[in-house]
């Protein structure tokens, strides 16, 4: 791997991942779910939901890698933490830079999406 | 949205591009923590972690519990800057410094023994480390604060 491919890599870690996690309604769900309380199992996640545990499994990896959930260990279980970082950093970035350009601002994303669709 | 419940272990994580050393002194010295930590003065010194407030009140001095640079330092958290949270009993902050490919590192922060303090929990809790946590990445990646200094 050249040092060029693992900057894209560190890049797409902070944004691209988080978006496509973010695009997906079980997913912001689970985020929802440890909003409001961290700290969950698997088995907590899943049984709130109407899908198999490979199912939910698949759903929390993505979020593990776009930075969006941490697991920790505590004793045999392992549990679900939200980890915010990475939405207030896209905030930071995407965000914030818009909200003082109001109306401008979006029409300008309208075009940008537009264009790159 | 509905209100998070406040719990009693809180994990931040995120990648900042820069070594280990360099994510180390940023949380150790103080001419870094002066430009994001809310402008406190942190000297880790003789087991202690002491903060000061920009004019040199203690804003905090807790127990160092595990120094190991520049990969992990845990010590005690206790809000001198506020009574209501100097109530509190104290809990207990985790960083940790993992190297990642291409000149990146993870940083992990876990606030946790909050199951006693409460109002601590709630004024760290979200805002409170990710003012903390983005700071300090603008700051290494940049050279810049991300916030106007005092």
């Amino acid at each position: 791997m050249t040092c060029d491919q693992k900057v894209t890599y560190y890049r797409g870690i902070d944004d691209d991942r988080v978006f496509k996690a973010l695009a997906d309604p079980t997913r912001r769900h689970l985020l929802d779910r440890l909003f409001e309380r961290d700290g969950r199992t698997l088995t907590e996640l899943e049984s709130e939901l109407e899908m198999t545990r490979f199912g939910v499994m698949k759903h929390l990896r993505l979020l593990e890698d776009a930075g969006l959930v941490v697991t920790r260990r505590s004793g045999r279980e392992k549990l679900h933490f939200l980890n915010a970082v990475p939405i207030r950093l896209i905030h930071d970035r995407w965000i914030d830079k818009y909200k003082e350009r109001h109306i401008s601002a979006l029409v300008d994303l309208k075009t940008q999406l537009e264009g790159s669709a | 949205m509905t209100t998070a419940s406040v719990t009693t272990t809180q994990v931040y994580q995120l990648f900042i591009k820069a070594t280990p050393e360099q994510v180390w002194d940023a949380i150790t010295k103080s001419e870094f923590t002066t430009r994001y930590f809310y402008a406190s003065r942190v000297e880790i010194e003789n087991g202690r972690r002491r903060a000061y407030g920009p004019n040199g009140e203690l804003w905090g001095d807790s127990a160092i519990l595990e120094e190991d640079p520049p990969r992990r330092l845990v010590h005690e958290w206790q809000g001198l800057y506020d009574p209501e949270l100097a109530a509190e009993e104290a809990s207990r902050v985790t960083w940790e410094i993992e190297p990642q490919d291409g000149g990146v590192c993870k940083l992990t922060v876990v606030h946790d023994r909050l199951e006693a303090s409460p109002k601590t929990a709630a004024s760290v809790s979200g805002e409170g480390w990710m003012h903390v946590l983005s700071g300090v990445k603008t700051l290494l990646e940049t050279g810049e604060p991300l916030f106007a200094e005092r």
